[in-house]
């Protein structure tokens, strides 16, 4: 187990869990922006350097950027404490979320090493993936040959993403 | 315990976390953001378990998340400033018409 994969785990859980109580959605979005950032960390220590790119270029830049953006263009301050007005969900809340991850957390430590697991293995193995130039090229070659009607369909779905967020952000012209 | 392992409990970890911002924040911009956490967490789980498993399905898949993830919070937060200047306010509890 390599001690930065654990110093990023305990980092990323710590900023989760301050994203979920703190006050200010600023200080949320700061959060999620230093959790996003240790998650592109995590992909690059176990070679994923592809995805760990696309995290930091599109979650990290992009995404989080307009989260900001969004929440200055409509100058959110503090709200106010809003797990004292009502205790009761807020205790049900707290016992669902800890129930949750105890049934995740018991589910992966008790099934991991299940043999039906271990038997359904791919062929990119490491070795074969740096004999064959590294992660992004295979990754990119996957994307552009066995994948590209998906690659162009998902391109399609963007651009009515983008069509209708500027249809429904303008203003109206009386 | 190996990499994997906690790596994926790092992912119950923050999908829980982001369950439970959806559930018990009441501005729609926090919701937004617990939506965005979840997507993250499930990112993670099936790199971790694609890479674990010598596979390469799971990296194109995850591109594909993080591309709908940005589609989804550009559609997201247009409609979270339409609701801003209807209402006033991005609380939930103030949405209570249809009709803006």
């Amino acid at each position: 187990m390599s001690p930065v994969i654990i110093i990023l785990c305990l980092i990323s859980a710590c900023l989760a869990f301050t994203m979920l109580f703190a006050k200010s959605p600023i200080t949320s979005a700061l959060c999620l922006l230093g959790v996003l950032i240790m998650t592109a960390g995590i992909y690059g220590m176990i070679g994923e350097h592809m995805i760990a790119t696309i995290q930091l270029v599109v979650y990290a830049g992009a995404i989080m950027v307009l989260f900001i953006f969004s929440i200055m263009l409509l100058n959110l301050g503090e709200s106010e404490n809003e797990f004292k007005d009502k205790p009761g969900i807020f205790v049900l809340g707290i016992i669902l979320g800890l129930s949750v991850f105890g049934l995740l957390a018991y589910a992966i430590v008790h099934y991991f090493n299940q043999p039906t697991i271990a038997k359904k293995m791919g062929q990119f193995t490491p070795e074969l993936i740096s004999q064959l130039g590294g992660n992004s090229k295979v990754l990119s070659h996957a994307l552009f040959s066995q994948f590209y009607v998906s690659f162009e369909v998902i391109s399609l779905a963007l651009l009515v993403a983008v069509v209708g967020a500027v249809v429904l952000a303008k203003r109206k012209i009386d | 315990m190996t990499n994997e392992i906690l790596i994926q409990l790092l992912a119950a970890f923050l999908f829980t976390t982001g369950f439970l911002v959806v559930l018990l924040r009441r501005d729609t911009i926090m919701i937004l953001m617990g939506i965005e956490l979840l997507l993250n967490a499930a990112n993670l789980s099936i790199v971790t378990f694609s890479k674990a498993s010598n596979m390469i399905e799971g990296q194109v898949q995850v591109f594909f998340i993080i591309t709908i993830a940005a589609a989804e919070s550009a559609i997201g937060l247009s409609i979270l400033v339409n609701l801003y200047r209807n209402f006033g306010s991005i609380k939930t509890q103030k949405a209570t018409t249809l009709k803006g």
